[in-house]
């Protein structure tokens, strides 16, 4: 059963081009946290909306921006209707929103029959602007409770806005903690902490104490720019490879308990061509802190900080800049792409049997970190997929899971990879588990 | 003052015919569409655009010609970009030189990704247009290389004071892309790459 190391066991296939695509690159595509649409930045200043039903296009928000769309991110919890933010090189943020209501139910139904996108209730009406960095906005993101949204920029600062009533953004955070433009933004799945990710090589994690928002962590390793944050899903050990607890050795279940008491942790990608996975060090007196108000707030203040390390790097394949990653959060597979145009495929589990010492990412902690949950890696990240030229000759800027919502859907939890190209394509692919 | 003649006469005669085709084909549809200040600078997608003219069949028509281009080919392509400070090419100025462009092939079967790498050499250590210099060699070659190159531009190492932060901005395909939609910037470029024809 146990086989070699990094044995493909997954095929990555074909199941759609998004059509029609976009004449120019389309830098990143955004899955809608409950409707099976897919909303993709372009070049041509214009966000894209497909279908993940039957794969066409299905809106055009256009007009907006004067120059490339480059990031996109849809408001979650929202009920009856959709709330697009959309970040541009024009420095700009804008907020979209489109009435759902009465089309969860027949929705693709309508959008098969016909092009009703002439009519203007149908279209995603523009509804505010969000001015105030200097640069071009590279990305941005809102939290999981919608209450926030962080944008970040070329212009070295991270914002965070608050919605606070009838498109009233109020700037709630404006964080000038990197040194160099600001790449990528995301939030923790839990808590209200956001990480930024930067050309500056560092990743820096922010939080709110006592109505400030500061810095609280800074995670140092990556030799080039940073080209994605993203956290692990809320719960993972519950749906990954840990599920499993039967015959546990002692080690294997501490270590799962010191996971547990991390929580999710935190993977990044850069153009030094790693993949690392960051894990926060548990506080002994975490529980105290949080919940004894009665603390003076200075030394919450001092509290506030957390300690993150290094916890792995994946096995390296591809030849240049990883632009993107994402951890599912289903299965807690990793899935990357770049400008070698590669698909790889992760998956983490048990390290096989024996501990022989030739893990190389024990070395790579910084020694003061060495401390035992991480100087023993229990776990290895093995590559199980991959696929070459997924866009032909281009560049893959973007790749992120999707639930499947095609009628050629094999369970309710399958998922799909989004993959999105300098060709100017959305490419859809379903994941083939190899039988041996 | 760097000038050094055995390059001088070399270079600007001897532009390959296909990529010239291509420019030309570039600069007729900016004629075409100029109506806005950013209808200007969509050439820069020009790389783009030219593989859905045949979307399947470009990738093997394209590769018999292809195979073809060598150093001296990239060479060609970018010695006759001007300097934007002189009214001299950069082969003839050497901040372009032959034995410093690499095509390095496929790193694998399955790929069929070839790595353009050109070194460029400022004329003085701190010259402050290099990062310039090297936009304007990027976008050329973007412009006129097939999809399938990846296009390397790097200040050569020791001459000069700031190549590591230099060769990182003109690395980072994000910035690239943004700056080529910067009506002032793209305007400079397109007087260096004027020469090119």
């Amino acid at each position: 059963m146990t086989s070699p190391l990094e044995a493909p066991s997954y095929t990555i296939q074909p199941l759609a081009t998004l059509s029609p695509p976009s004449s120019s690159r389309t830098w990143q595509s955004a899955p809608h946290p409950s409707l099976p649409l897919v909303a993709t930045a372009c070049s041509d200043r214009n966000v894209r909306v497909y279908s993940l039903t039957s794969f066409t296009l299905v809106h055009t928000v256009t007009g907006g921006h004067k120059r490339s769309v480059r990031t996109v991110s849809w408001k979650p919890g929202v009920k009856g209707q959709s709330v697009l933010a959309t970040g541009s090189f024009d420095a700009s943020a804008g907020i979209w929103r489109r009435d759902e209501r009465g089309l969860e139910d027949d929705f693709t139904a309508q959008k098969q029959r016909g092009d009703d996108d002439e009519e203007e209730d149908d279209d995603y009406q523009f509804s505010c602007i969000l001015d105030g960095h200097d640069s071009e906005i590279k990305s941005l993101s809102w939290s999981p409770s919608g209450q926030y949204l962080a944008t970040c920029s070329r212009d070295k600062s991270v914002w965070i806005w608050e919605e606070l009533e009838d498109d009233n953004f109020e700037t709630v955070a404006v964080l000038q903690e990197h040194d160099q433009d600001v790449k990528c933004v995301a939030w923790h799945p839990e808590e209200d902490i956001l990480a930024s990710a930067s050309y500056d090589e560092t990743v820096r994690l922010y939080k709110e104490d006592a109505d400030d928002w500061v810095q609280i962590a800074q995670l140092n390793g990556h030799d080039e720019t940073v080209w994605w944050v993203e956290f692990e899903g809320s719960g993972m050990s519950t749906k990954d490879f840990r599920a499993q607890r039967e015959n546990l050795s002692q080690e294997r279940a501490q270590h799962l308990e010191l996971l547990e008491r991390s929580g999710p942790r935190l993977a990044t990608c850069s153009d030094d061509r790693t993949i690392r996975i960051w894990r926060r060090k548990p506080k002994e007196n975490r529980q105290y802190a949080s919940q004894n108000t009665g603390i003076p707030s200075i030394i919450r203040s001092f509290n506030i900080d957390e300690d993150w390390f290094q916890e792995a790097i994946l096995p390296q394949r591809h030849d240049r800049v990883i632009y993107s990653i994402s951890w599912s959060r289903k299965t807690g597979l990793i899935v990357s792409a770049g400008s070698d145009g590669k698909i790889i495929l992760y998956k983490e589990r048990w390290e096989s049997q024996v501990p022989n010492g030739v893990k190389a990412d024990g070395d790579a902690n910084a020694p003061e970190d060495a401390e035992e949950s991480q100087r023993t890696p229990l776990t290895e990240w093995i590559v199980v997929a991959e696929l070459f030229s997924a866009h032909g000759v281009f560049e893959v800027n973007h790749v992120c899971w999707a639930k499947r919502n095609d009628k050629g859907r094999r369970h309710e939890d399958e998922e799909i990879i989004v993959s999105t190209g300098d060709d100017g394509e959305v490419k859809v692919w379903t994941l083939d588990e190899l039988k041996t | 003052m760097d000038l050094d003649k055995d390059n001088a006469n070399p270079t600007i005669i001897n532009p390959s015919d296909l990529p010239c085709r291509r420019r030309e084909c570039s600069v007729k549809k900016r004629e075409d569409g100029s109506t806005g200040l950013f209808d200007n600078l969509t050439p820069t997608y020009n790389y783009l655009s030219d593989p859905f003219d045949g979307p399947d069949s470009s990738g093997d028509s394209d590769d018999d010609s292809v195979e073809d281009i060598d150093e001296q080919e990239i060479y060609d392509l970018i010695s006759s970009i001007s300097d934007p400070e002189h009214p001299l090419s950069l082969g003839s100025l050497a901040v372009v030189n032959l034995p410093d462009i690499h095509i390095i092939p496929p790193t694998s079967p399955h790929s069929s990704i070839s790595t353009v790498v050109v070194e460029i050499t400022p004329t003085i250590t701190h010259c402050s247009l290099a990062t310039v210099i090297g936009l304007g060699v990027r976008v050329r070659l973007e412009q006129a290389l097939p999809p399938r190159f990846r296009v390397d531009v790097r200040v050569k190492k020791g001459t000069h004071s700031t190549d590591t932060a230099v060769n990182k901005q003109l690395g980072d395909k994000e910035r690239v892309a943004a700056a080529l939609e910067n009506g002032t910037l793209m305007g400079v470029i397109r007087k260096m790459l004027a020469t090119c024809e």
